[in-house]
């Protein structure tokens, strides 16, 4: 490299830069920097610190769930790895006092259990626990609320558990890894490990789980399991990592992670247009400085090596301001959120970093390739000739190079070769029928324009004439539109349909075993308290014993089911079954048909219907017209499957695996649930409230419906944070568009100047030229961006999609507007300047 | 050694092609140009004499024959070579100065001597300025000097890697009487003085009468009418011999 260059390269770039010539490239490379640090960073940092959070769920990284007790040398070899290890076994038992018993979930928790979370206890049934580290001592035993009101228990109370007694010492409120269900089984019961052996519940014939859990670095669980895996026996063993949260908060974030990539490769991709758009500009602007060098003598080679070093100049500044910036803003929402998250976003990611150097890098050069190959290409002779453009004529480099290098950012960027051929595809799709359109535009326009010549003619006239560089302005102005109304609408949609899940007055109690008889007193009682219950839901429990006659499995509890076990041959031990003519609210039918009311049964037509969630069905390989039987009681229940749901677990309004047609169950008689809201101030109402209802059940729901709602608002806010980024990114290019398009209406602007026309009449044709091209713009961005929406939100945010018709008339009345301002302020500039001034810029 | 023409030129000819098809405009010419002459080429406008210039310049290519600048055969060459010959013989001069507006006056005069590699460009930038009048202007972009400032800068760029042949568009056009003066003495008076061979294309008759010789371009046919100054021409080498 010669020092030619590097002197004139660094000159060059340090009086542009001074002289403003840069800004807008840039700032879009700033921006693109800063953006994708700034949303990948606090991503990774929201998604490190919430799958620490998600472990908790788990209680630790990694848990092996087994039927029988695994081999010693499985948990020697994770101690030679350095992992932390810890055991639980589990299982169900009537528990004993005071002459009372009650069917519970003996939990034996070894040392270091919870590895991840905590747990929580308190001295009185139904109240807030405190977190704990400690285990029941030997001897002793922590049981739930349910149980103590069941029981009649008090703290110091004598329990008995298969051949042992245990002295009940603590309440215990939570585990972290109870799991979300709404119905989580029985009571727990938990004592210390090494009191398990003297209950003599565990012998041959009983039912017991054990988990192992596990924490560790990544990578060293990533070995022990490829060390373990050959070992496993899918029938017997199960292993699970914090990615299989399927909790409503899990999906929650996933929702909202798939949110900041697609809104940061918006930005990306508009930064990116930001760079073309400003580098075609400085391309042409640096046509006579390139003309002369050549004339002067300089090589092809000495021209290349200015103008990229000149690149590499504005890249490296760009991407250091864009890198502070980028962190800055990413550190200010963490301190935002610092307080309300309940997580921490400590831990340092360099990756972000990475991408953010690499999509600044990326972006400078492959959206500059084109303008500058243009501009190497301009030939000498320029300087005798000054109407001499750039030699290089071809778009397709243009075409190939950005179309490349917005899809390699995506992919790259997202890892997401779904979400990026979507956005990808509908952009090109976008472009295509923009062309169409322009030119149709264009077509109408000549017959539009006909007429007195004033400043709408002229504004058609210009359209017209420069149909080529219209329909390119009008493309990337419908694309930073749709981008924009993409980002925004999505924003609302996810925002309003988490708020709509939990609306304020959700249910955060549920009540169980409800008989058909306590049923109108409990609801003139709740009445009477001033709480209002929901429906009551008729529930029979049953023992789903086979599909298609062929028996399956029946030993594992639906409550591991619900926390997450996958691959299980068979249901839990017995299954809460409901019957309903009607589909739940949020539920959807994915596959066959709802029941139909209208179907006159008879006695004969067996077997009847059922419902089945599809996920279940997935799991179980249930199909459509396969037939299960359960027993209930001492019947044996045949249906068929005539339809598979779609659950929304996540609304915590009660949910059913299986559900039956009304007439299948006529001859049961069923207990009822129902749920109820109750402000956290009146807690205390709850005793009274159940107090007359001593064998109904009650499950607190409030916390994990506190935690969903305080997660989710801190995401909004996030979200709102990314949305912000995103109108600034697309601002810029609706910025630098404007400019670089006012350069090249100066020229037409001086002679109209000269020739006399009235500022006004300029300036308004200017603004009619805008308008029409905003509108335009916003029209086809609506309608595009419903394209985009419905394939985003049904293939990738799994979302139900909604028609935005609003969109269709804000659209292109804001497009025209905002486009027609930025036109007027720009030529209104222009404008100010005199007639000879400009007409001494064009020469 | 020196050859003693600086231009040779063989029967050249250019032709571009349109959409009504193939345009000569340029038909064959042929001319010698001897070392340290002055020769102006004049015309109305259109009448091919830019392109003429452009040719004997190297910044376009001939589409026949033969062209050679100081001995080397400048229609065998690409534009790569072309490059490097304009920077170790060639100086310009353009009608709109072709000044590079985000460099300044210094900046610009330094330029060819730059992309030639000289040493100390800066010295003799400074010099040649100082020598232009405008060594206060140093460090002023070209938007802040006048027309005629500008054209003085482009003389001293013109001249600081000493070309042994200047060519000069139109120098005086966008300019006024006064400055046009000025500009024509400038340039004749660093012409002289370095022995530099000077093409001038002009439409002016006075400044086309300043040099030693005329050719006329009419409808991209080349006719010398050098009478008066191929006497003044014989009576000079006379006289420098006598």
């Amino acid at each position: 490299m010669s020092s030619f260059s590097l002197n004139l390269a660094w000159r060059l770039f340090k009086h542009e830069t001074r002289r403003g010539e840069l800004t807008i490239i840039l700032l879009a490379i700033v921006l693109a920097v800063s953006s994708v640090l700034s949303l990948s960073l606090f991503s990774e940092r929201l998604q490190s610190a919430l799958s620490t959070k998600s472990a908790e769920f788990i209680a630790a990284d990694r848990v092996l769930s087994a039927r029988k007790p695994v081999a010693d040398a499985w948990l020697e070899q994770a101690q030679t790895l350095e992992l932390d290890t810890a055991q639980q076994v589990r299982t169900r038992s009537m528990v004993f006092a005071k002459q009372h018993m009650l069917l519970a979930e003996l939990c034996a928790a070894g040392p270091g259990y919870p590895l991840k979370g905590q747990l929580k206890v308190s001295d009185q049934a139904f109240s807030e626990g405190l977190p704990t580290s400690e285990l029941p001592g030997p001897g002793e035993a922590w049981v739930e609320s349910r149980l103590m009101q069941s029981l009649a228990l008090n703290i110091g109370d004598s329990l008995d558990v298969g051949d042992a007694a245990f002295t009940v010492t603590k309440v215990l409120v939570s585990v972290p890894d109870a799991g979300f269900s709404v119905f989580a089984g029985d009571p727990k019961v938990l004592i210390p490990l090494s009191g398990l052996p003297a209950t003599n519940l565990t012998g041959p014939g009983s039912r017991v789980s054990y988990s192992y859990y596990f924490v560790g670095d990544t990578s060293v669980l990533d070995e022990y399991y490829t060390w373990l895996r050959p070992q496993l026996d899918r029938e017997i063993h199960d292993w699970n990592s914090v990615d299989d949260d399927d909790s409503p908060l899990g999906r929650s974030v996933q929702r909202a992670e798939q949110y900041f990539l697609l809104a940061s490769l918006l930005a990306i991709v508009l930064a990116a247009v930001s760079i073309a758009v400003a580098a075609q500009r400085y391309s042409q602007r640096h046509y006579d400085p390139v003309a002369i060098m050549k004339t002067l003598g300089a090589t092809g080679r000495q021209v290349k090596q200015v103008y990229v070093l000149q690149i590499l100049f504005i890249s490296t500044l760009g991407i250091l301001i864009g890198g502070l910036i980028g962190f800055l803003l990413q550190q200010a929402v963490v301190w935002a959120l610092a307080g309300q998250l309940d997580v921490s976003m400590d831990a340092w990611h360099w990756r972000p970093v990475f991408i953010a150097i690499f999509t600044g890098a990326v972006c400078a050069f492959l959206f500059s390739l084109y303008p500058l190959l243009k501009l190497f290409s301009v030939s000498p002779l320029r300087v005798l000739r000054r109407d001499l453009g750039a030699n290089l004529s071809s778009r397709a480099i243009q075409f190939i190079a950005s179309g490349g290098a917005i899809f390699l950012l995506m992919w790259a960027y997202s890892q997401n070769l779904q979400i990026s051929a979507i956005l990808f595809v509908s952009g090109i799709l976008l472009v295509l029928a923009l062309l169409l359109v322009t030119f149709g535009l264009i077509w109408l326009g000549r017959r539009l324009g006909q007429g007195k010549m004033g400043a709408w003619r002229l504004a058609w006239a210009r359209i017209h004439r420069r149909a080529l560089d219209n329909s390119v302005q009008l493309i990337s102005f419908a694309i930073t539109i749709m981008l924009l109304l993409v980002v925004l609408v999505m924003r609302n949609d996810m925002v309003k349909q988490w708020q709509d899940q939990l609306p304020q007055g959700t249910p955060n109690y549920f009540l169980i075993n409800i008989s058909q008889e306590q049923m109108p007193n409990l609801a003139e009682h709740f009445n009477q308290a001033d709480v209002s219950l929901d429906k009551f839901y008729p529930v029979v429990r049953g023992r789903f014993v086979a599909i298609n006659g062929e028996k399956i499995r029946t030993d594992i509890s639906k409550e591991e089911e619900s926390a997450g076990d996958a691959g299980r041959q068979g249901l839990g031990r017995e299954a809460n079954l409901t019957w309903n003519t009607q589909l739940q609210i949020g539920s959807k039918i994915v596959a066959g048909r709802w029941f139909d009311e209208n179907t006159s049964a008879s006695e004969e037509q067996m077997p009847f219907e059922v419902s089945v969630e599809e996920r279940l069905a997935q799991r179980l390989g249930i199909n459509l017209d396969d037939t299960l039987t359960f027993n209930i009681g001492s019947e044996v229940v045949r249906v068929k499957v005539t339809s598979l749901r779609d659950v929304n677990w996540q609304s915590m309004q009660p949910n059913f695996f299986f559900v039956i047609e009304p007439r299948a169950m006529a001859q049961f008689v069923p207990t009822y649930m129902s749920s109820f809201y109750l402000p956290i101030d009146d807690k205390p109402k709850l005793t009274e409230l159940l107090q007359p209802f001593a064998s109904v059940t009650l499950f607190d729901v409030d916390a994990q419906i506190n935690q969903l709602r305080s997660i989710v608002e801190q995401v909004s806010v996030a979200v709102e944070f990314i949305l912000v980024l995103v109108l600034i990114a697309g601002s810029l290019v609706l910025v630098a568009q404007v400019q670089a398009s006012m350069d090249e209406r100066q020229q037409e602007l001086a002679i109209l100047r000269t020739l006399g026309a009235k500022g006004s009449l300029i300036r308004w044709s200017v603004i009619c030229e805008f308008v029409i091209i905003g509108m335009t713009a916003g029209l086809m961005a609506a309608t595009f961006n419903e394209l985009s929406l419905y394939l985003l939100q049904t293939e990738v945010f799994s979302m139900q999609a909604t028609v935005h018709g609003q969109f269709f008339i804000i659209a292109p009345i804001s497009g025209a507007i905002v486009v027609a301002c930025l036109g007027g302020i720009s030529c209104w500039r222009l404008l100010r300047l005199n007639t000879s001034h400009l007409l001494r810029q064009m020469v | 050694m020196t050859p003693e023409k600086m231009i040779v030129a063989n029967g050249i000819s250019k032709t571009v092609s349109t959409a009504q098809g193939q345009l000569q405009i340029l038909q064959p010419i042929s001319f010698n140009v001897s070392v340290g002459e002055s020769v102006a080429i004049v015309g109305a406008s259109g009448s091919g004499k830019s392109t003429l210039l452009s040719l004997l310049a190297g910044l376009d290519e001939v589409t026949s024959g033969e062209i050679f600048l100081n001995g080397q055969a400048m229609h065998a060459m690409n534009e790569e070579q072309r490059a490097q010959l304009r920077g170790a013989n060639v100086g310009f001069i353009f009608q709109s100065f072709m000044l590079v507006q985000s460099l300044s006056a210094i900046e610009n005069i330094m330029l060819p001597a730059e992309i030639a590699g000289t040493a100390n460009a800066k010295q003799r930038a400074l010099d040649l300025l100082k020598l232009v009048g405008l060594d206060h202007r140093a460090s002023h972009y070209p938007n802040q000097l006048s027309g005629g400032e500008q054209q003085r800068v482009a003389i001293a760029r013109a001249f600081i890697t000493q070309p042994k042949v200047l060519f000069a568009d139109e120098p005086t056009g966008n300019l006024d009487a006064a400055n046009s003066g000025k500009i024509e003495q400038l340039l004749f008076e660093l012409n002289r003085d370095a022995n530099t061979t000077l093409i001038l294309v002009t439409h002016d008759q006075e400044l086309a009468a300043k040099c030693q010789r005329q050719l006329h371009m009419h409808a991209g046919e080349l006719t010398e009418t050098a009478e008066l100054s191929s006497i003044k021409h014989a009576l000079n080498a006379t006289q420098k011999r006598g």
